[in-house]
């Protein structure tokens, strides 16, 4: 009799998915998504504001870097007239001063301050940020690039790059997405804790597929080989 | 017995907003407004201006005097009366008890009726008020339902609907006289608030909002500061008018002792909209409108709106379009932006987990070493280093019908470190489009 052999993740890893993942951002609260480049941090906070627009939620994406690219957005299938794009030409302070008026605007169901490697961020104004949405229903991320000590977040996921995913053998065809893993690195929140897993213990493993959208063409819609 | 006139004004001297009411009104008491005409009550009017050809003639006369030309016609029904206008010769009257007659060879695109019932009657074909009139009115129920008949009375000369009269609308206005003067903004405020909120509650009391503000500030010298705001949306709430006057102030604020202050308010039917117990929370109109207002001042108008894809295939072609996130209803569809994205950009599906690529604006110039024809080391201010696996080119181009036509070809490509990234060569230099992250 044989035995049926099926591929098992690795000790600690989820595989239902990033929707258990994205319904653990709490609203009320600052929480911080943590990655360098290339660790899915992007992609992770794109589905969430897909999920959250397909749902009929408003989201205010403030963009310290002008780094958001719409079309990526949209083939995660956000909707993108229910997105609030503000642009903030790399400077640090305007950021900030966007994200707390956004912050105390009732009604947005997601305020993003997506700052990658600007900054650091005084532990006051994210004291401040924290405070402007608490006992509402916003939920309040923080995309940066490296944690720093002190901050008030109440959930804090990493991300980390596993590795690239490429079509064909050598010679490479094309990039098909990438492997980054997610990991829950602080829960202040007692009613919050990882599917399955205890808190802080909740690791997920994300296969982020590159949408064949095309960029370019007119006269070549595909991305193909010149 | 009633008597309608109808005033229709001939083309090419088309009056100007309103005249034609004040000419209407300067002669009857009962005056409706309609979208291309004005109706009045012509009944009773023989003490006063004699017989209705004489009325229609002073009427004629006293819009000529204003600078227009109108056709008027007489009847018993409005329907007559603004058939008679259309197919006289400058003055038409009808007799009493002849609206039928005079309305059956009108054709019956002149009948107010739904485009439904208009291509029924077509189809059976019917083509003057006439020949609506003769058909049998149970059959007509049967086939065409209540609006048959309503049409059938109607080109019977039969109208039951009263004129539906004119009335002025209120005037929202609130002024106040500062007998010392105010200099500082502070108490100009206070007065402006406490201004606000009586008319505010006044549109309230009528179920209206505010659309515009305008505000006249007399000054000691004798000058005036005068200034006007329009919101996005109608306001009814005095703190967010207030607010949006303050910042409005701020901005521009009077040059001067103000002695007097004048605030006006352009009322419009407040819009009523039953939210649902299901439906996700959005923002405010007056906090959104006063927050697009504050980011609009820090990072500047061209940088906030809402992201749009706009119909091309050039890398990064994407504009910011108008935030409005009251359109948004469920079961609704917003109406389509214009250069809005294209079906095969399609946004609003929900799908897998989608790599995102973070974009360098502008592409950040690079230095990249090519072996046999790929690139092996990138060297920019953003990134660098040796590429440990790459795939391209994929040749982009279009427009090139214009006399800008664009052409790229791009790599993906992989860093020593991990990072991936996309390149761009545009024939003459390399460029750094953006990190997938």
């Amino acid at each position: 009799m044989g035995i049926p052999i099926e591929s098992s993740p690795p000790p600690g890893w989820e595989r239902e998915g990033i929707d258990g993942l994205l319904g653990l951002f709490p609203p009320g609260r600052l929480s911080e998504v943590v990655g360098s480049r290339s660790s899915g941090a992007s992609s992770l906070l794109l589905a969430l504001i897909a999920r959250i627009t397909t749902a009929g939620g408003q989201v205010a994406f403030v963009d310290a870097t002008d780094s958001l690219d719409p079309d990526s957005a949209a083939a995660a299938g956000a909707d993108l007239s229910a997105l609030l794009w503000v642009r903030c030409g790399g400077r640090l302070r305007v950021a900030l001063g966007a994200a707390d008026l956004l912050a105390r605007c009732p009604g947005f169901a997601l305020v993003v301050l997506d700052l990658d490697d600007l900054g650091p961020v005084p532990a006051s104004t994210c004291i401040r940020l924290q405070r402007a949405v608490e006992d509402t229903d916003t939920i309040l991320i923080l995309r940066v690039a490296r944690h720093r000590e002190g901050s008030p977040a109440s959930l804090v996921l990493t991300t980390r790059r596993l590795g690239p995913q490429w079509m064909g053998l050598r010679p490479l065809t094309r990039l098909a997405g990438l492997r980054s893993e997610i990991a829950i690195t602080r829960v202040r929140i007692s009613t919050l804790s990882s599917p399955g897993r205890g808190q802080g213990e909740g690791h997920w493993a994300v296969e982020w597929s590159l949408q064949d959208v095309p960029s370019g063409a007119g006269c070549a819609g595909d991305r193909r080989g010149a | 017995m009633s008597r309608i006139g109808c005033l229709l004004p001939e083309a090419p001297s088309l009056p100007p907003p309103g005249a034609l009411l004040q000419v209407a009104l300067a002669h009857s008491p009962r005056v409706e407004e309609a979208s291309t005409c004005v109706y009045l009550d012509a009944a009773g009017l023989e003490g006063l201006f004699g017989d209705e050809p004489t009325l229609a003639e002073r009427l004629r006369a006293a819009a000529l005097a204003e600078g227009f030309s109108i056709r008027v016609g007489v009847a018993g029904s409005r329907l007559a009366a603004l058939v008679a206008a259309r197919l006289g010769a400058g003055v038409a009257i009808v007799e009493p008890d002849g609206d039928a007659a005079a309305l059956a060879p009108a054709p019956l695109s002149l009948l107010p009726i739904s485009e439904e019932l208009a291509t029924r009657l077509e189809r059976w074909g019917l083509r003057t008020m006439g020949e609506l009139a003769a058909l049998p009115t149970t059959g007509l129920f049967e086939r065409a339902g209540a609006e048959g008949v309503r049409a059938q009375r109607l080109a019977r000369g039969d109208d039951p609907r009263p004129l539906s009269a004119w009335r002025p609308g209120p005037v929202f206005e609130e002024s106040v006289e500062c007998e010392w003067g105010l200099e500082a903004l502070g108490p100009l405020m206070e007065r402006l608030g406490a201004m606000a909120e009586r008319l505010c509650a006044r549109l309230a009391a009528r179920g209206l909002a505010a659309d515009g503000f305008e505000w006249t500030c007399r000054l000691a010298d004798g000058r005036a500061h005068e200034g006007a705001l329009t919101p996005a949306v109608p306001l009814t709430e005095s703190g967010a008018v207030t607010a949006l006057l303050r910042l409005a102030l701020e901005g521009r604020p009077p040059r001067g002792i103000v002695r007097a202050i004048v605030l006006r308010v352009r009322p419009t039917r407040a819009a009523a909209a039953q939210e649902s117990f299901t439906d996700p929370s959005r923002p405010s109109p007056r906090f959104l409108e006063a927050t697009m207002n504050r980011l609009v001042a820090l990072v500047g108008p061209d940088r906030v709106g809402a992201p749009t894809l706009l119909d091309s295939h050039r890398p990064d072609a994407v504009g910011l379009g108008a935030y409005a996130p009251l359109s948004l209803r469920r079961g609704t569809s917003a109406p389509p932006r214009r250069g809005s994205t294209s079906p095969h950009r399609g946004e609003g599906r929900v799908r897998g987990p989608v790599l995102a690529l973070r974009r360098f604006r502008p592409p950040a110039p690079a230095a990249v070493t090519v072996a046999s024809g790929r690139p092996v080391a990138l060297r920019s201010s953003r990134l660098g280093g040796r590429i440990v696996a790459g795939v391209g080119p994929w040749r982009v181009s279009g427009e090139w019908w214009t006399p800008h036509p664009w052409l790229q070809d791009e790599w993906d490509v992989e860093l020593a470190d991990g990072t991936l990234c996309r390149l761009a060569h545009d024939g003459s230099a390399w460029l750094l489009a953006g990190v997938y992250d």
